[in-house]
């Protein structure tokens, strides 16, 4: 049996100074391989939650943790967060803040994090040139970073990630600031890796998308987690509708009177509505 | 988006070939020189040998445009204070009505105007026939600690970016009502707001980078293997060993009285 | 009366191409609430800063209210066009979040008796009762944004431009911009919904204007737009969940909720 990849064993956590705790008594566990969704509403922790997988919280943040993180079987806190980069990846919302700033060629700045694990240079350079064809910006391996679109930018920083060959990764809402095509050019690459074995942990509010492709949700609020399991279970969970909202095609079941379960994709959708297709 | 601040000029002149090291002992070594010789003779001869640099780099032309449009403002202030008020003033050398422009003070001032003259031109050609970022490398391979030279490297990029992220203030302001054109007084107090928000937008955003950094693994205490293989040569090292003495040499000579 | 009417526009930025082609921008907008959509580069947000100044054409002419833009500077088109940025980090420089709000109907000297009540307005509307003496730096993402649309609605302008205001929102936040953008509208204002959630459009804007390089390839009912599925391909756009339903149901084009049920019952 090997390790689950992360797991939160009652976990609360509270930021220096906060008035409440982000993180309140969370339990969960990932095997390795899946991938897993995680919604809520504002302030429900699951940014928190992507920051304590990655040790970020309390290392970086400080504040008080109880309770244990493991990833791969090894407690974050006595991991510091460089080396922990080595085994899992953390890809923020926003793209611009990603780039290093200190290189002036796409493949360069995707070699920044191997350079810093010490990796040798001819090793460096094969994992470039897999990450760079695992999000498709070989055409652009020359050009200056800040040439790039934001989706493009973002398509870098996951190939800055997937350079260190993580085994978990984590997304928090990495395609809030990008366009349709950008967006669906990040969950493609999501599909490849998932089929590759990492592990995902993928923050959303594009919960139609979603449901499309994680098998497993993890709906939170006030720190805590609310429902866990099946896109279908959680989102008919009354108390998930209210805080963190649902796919359309449940709401619009819902709305229509339809008996629950309610869909949560476009196809169970049609097939409730007892409809044909056009 | 703005690009990265840097004056680096492609080229193949030796200058451009040379270790990052070596270009920048020659230009520490000439801005040290540059205000130890003695005399006019001797600075002048230093900023003509910058001057044939240049011009074997290739980038003689673009380093003159520039630097005279640093250089002249200081110049003609220096030569009008010190031709004016120097105290050592004595001997008349332009009179316009009844104010004197004195020789002593005409001299020392072009001989400090030369001085800064030099500097600015090795500055410049140093920038223009080296990537920062191979110097920031070269450093590290010489053991600079890899924060300093991230932030060497960055800073060219931060730079820029700031000021576009400046811009969008001015602009989220002005569309508030907050007037920015129009005359002097109004512009500058149009300042005072951009301030607060683009001092935490980069905090905020300097946040965001150094959690980005560690999760890449920056600051992990492992020996990195440097990438860039610079070429070096017993000349090369010969060369930088005999400017970096030359700079005590040149003062132990200024102590014992050369003037 | 809010009207927009650009006419024969042509803009380039500094050392880049022309924006709007030959023959310039053309564009007439009355009121209510319209959703401007398109990919990126098409020039969406450079006519809304053609809209207050911020950008001045190269030629041809933009009216506001009435008032020819051309003439007056960014900070005098703030009465007349209301604007939230995308990054309310641009915007925020003031201590209180009820400081920050007022700071644009003082600027533009409205009396005091007045400020007080508009600002007290603008709060309600976007749901900050009782985070006036909250420093904005203290608040989250969401709630700044929410900060900087009420600071643009704070000098009650006729019209009011938000640069994609569902970012970073969550599902409560969304339902309340919605309603926001329908009172606005309800009100005679001309709200400018800059997006690209088709989902928000379909919801919130019944007008839609669809960009594609430079020209404006359509400006009618949304649900038309939704409907013509080349149209959808060739700019970019994507089909609201709503409309790909009511598609697969065999129902008429649908972009709410309401068109849906209703079309769906009396299938």
């Amino acid at each position: 049996m090997s390790e689950p990849a992360l797991v939160l064993d009652d976990v609360t956590y509270r930021y220096e100074e906060a008035e409440s705790d982000a993180l309140a008594g969370v339990r969960l566990s990932v095997a390795a391989g899946e991938w897993v969704g995680v919604v809520g509403p504002t302030n429900a922790g699951k940014s928190t939650l992507c920051l304590a997988a990655m040790g970020l919280a309390p290392h970086f943040f400080g504040g008080r943790l109880r309770g244990a993180v493991r990833v791969f079987g090894s407690d974050s806190l006595t991991v510091p967060v460089p080396e922990r980069s080595a085994d899992v990846g953390l890809l923020f919302q926003n793209p611009f803040t990603q780039l290093s700033g200190a290189r002036e060629r796409v493949d360069e700045e995707i070699g920044f994090g191997p350079e810093c694990h010490g990796v040798a240079p001819a090793e460096v350079d094969e994992r470039v040139a897999d990450a760079m064809r695992l999000v498709g910006l070989e055409d652009l391996a020359g050009r200056h970073p800040l040439d790039l679109s934001g989706g493009q930018l973002q398509r870098l920083a996951l190939a800055g990630l997937l350079a260190m060959r993580p085994r978990l990764l984590l997304l928090d809402e990495p395609t809030s600031q990008l366009d349709p095509a950008g967006t669906e050019a990040i969950f493609d690459v999501l599909t490849a890796l998932h089929e590759r074995g990492t592990t995902i942990v993928l923050v959303e509010h594009r919960l139609e998308l979603l449901c499309e492709v994680c098998p497993r949700v993890i709906a939170m609020a006030g720190g805590r987690v609310l429902a866990d399991g099946a896109p279908e279970r959680v989102f008919n969970d009354e108390a998930v509708l209210a805080e963190a909202g649902a796919p359309a095609y449940c709401r619009l079941a819902r709305a229509a009177g339809l008996p629950p379960p309610w869909p949560v994709r476009l196809d169970d959708a049609v097939a409730a509505f007892g409809g044909r297709r056009a | 988006m703005a690009r990265g601040l840097s004056l680096y000029v492609e080229g193949e002149s030796p200058l451009h070939r040379a270790h990052p090291l070596t270009s920048g002992v020659l230009t520490l070594a000439a801005i040290a020189l540059a205000f130890t010789l003695p005399s006019i003779g001797w600075v002048a001869g230093l900023l003509a040998v910058l001057l044939a640099l240049a011009a074997i780099a290739g980038v003689l032309r673009r380093l003159v445009a520039v630097a005279v449009v640093v250089l002249l403002p200081i110049t003609v202030l220096l030569l009008v204070v010190q031709g004016l008020v120097n105290p050592a003033n004595a001997t008349v050398a332009i009179a316009i009505g009844p104010v004197a422009l004195y020789r002593e003070g005409l001299a020392i001032a072009a001989l400090s105007a030369l001085r800064i003259a030099c500097l600015v031109v090795a500055t410049f050609l140093l920038s223009f026939t080296t990537r920062p970022a191979d110097l920031a490398e070269a450093l590290q391979q010489r053991g600079l600690s890899p924060r300093i030279g991230y932030v060497l490297q960055s800073a060219l990029q931060i730079i820029p970016q700031t000021l576009e992220t400046a811009g969008r203030i001015q602009d989220a302001q002005r569309a508030r009502g907050l007037e920015t054109e129009g005359w002097l007084p109004r512009r500058a107090r149009a300042y005072l707001p951009l301030l607060l928000p683009l001092v935490l937008s980069s905090l905020v955003a300097t946040q965001e980078r150094a959690m980005a950094l560690e999760v890449r693994g920056f600051g992990r205490r492992v020996r990195r293997i440097s990438r860039h293989v610079f070429h070096d040569s017993r000349t090369q090292r010969v060369v930088r060993w005999a400017l970096a003495l030359s700079v005590p040499a040149a003062v132990g000579l200024r102590l014992a009285g050369w003037r | 009366m809010p009207e927009v009417r650009l006419d024969g526009v042509r803009f380039s930025y500094p050392g880049g191409a022309d924006v709007y082609p030959e023959p310039g921008l053309s564009l007439s907008l009355d009121g209510g609430a319209v959703a401007l959509v398109g990919e990126n580069g098409a020039g969406k947000t450079t006519l809304t800063k053609l809209l207050n100044g911020l950008l001045r054409p190269r030629a041809g002419s933009v009216r506001v209210a009435g008032v020819d833009v051309t003439g007056r500077s960014a900070a005098a088109m703030a009465p007349v066009v209301g604007y939230a940025f995308q990054n309310p980090d641009d915007q925020l420089f003031e201590r209180t979040v009820r400081a920050e709000v007022s700071f644009g109907p003082r600027a533009l000297g409205r009396p005091p008796a007045e400020v007080g009540p508009a600002v007290e307005r603008a709060l309600q509307r976007c749901g900050l009762g009782g985070r006036e003496d909250v420093h904005p730096h203290d608040l989250g993402l969401s709630e700044r944004k929410w900060v900087a649309i009420a600071s643009a609605l704070a000098a009650d302008p006729p019209v009011v431009v938000l640069d994609e205001p569902t970012l970073g929102q969550d599902h409560r936040s969304r339902q309340r911009l919605a309603a926001l953008v329908a009172t606005l509208a309800g009100e005679e204002r001309l709200v400018l919904v800059v997006t690209h959630d088709m989902d928000f459009v379909a919801e919130a804007c019944p007008t839609a204007v669809v960009l594609t390089r430079g020209t404006v390839r359509f400006t009618g009912p949304t649900a038309d737009a939704f409907a013509d599925e080349a149209l959808v391909a060739e700019a970019g756009l994507r089909t609201p969940h709503v409309t790909r339903l009511a598609r697969a149901l065999g129902l008429g084009p649908c972009v709410t909720e309401a068109d849906l049920l209703e079309g769906w019952t009396v299938a």
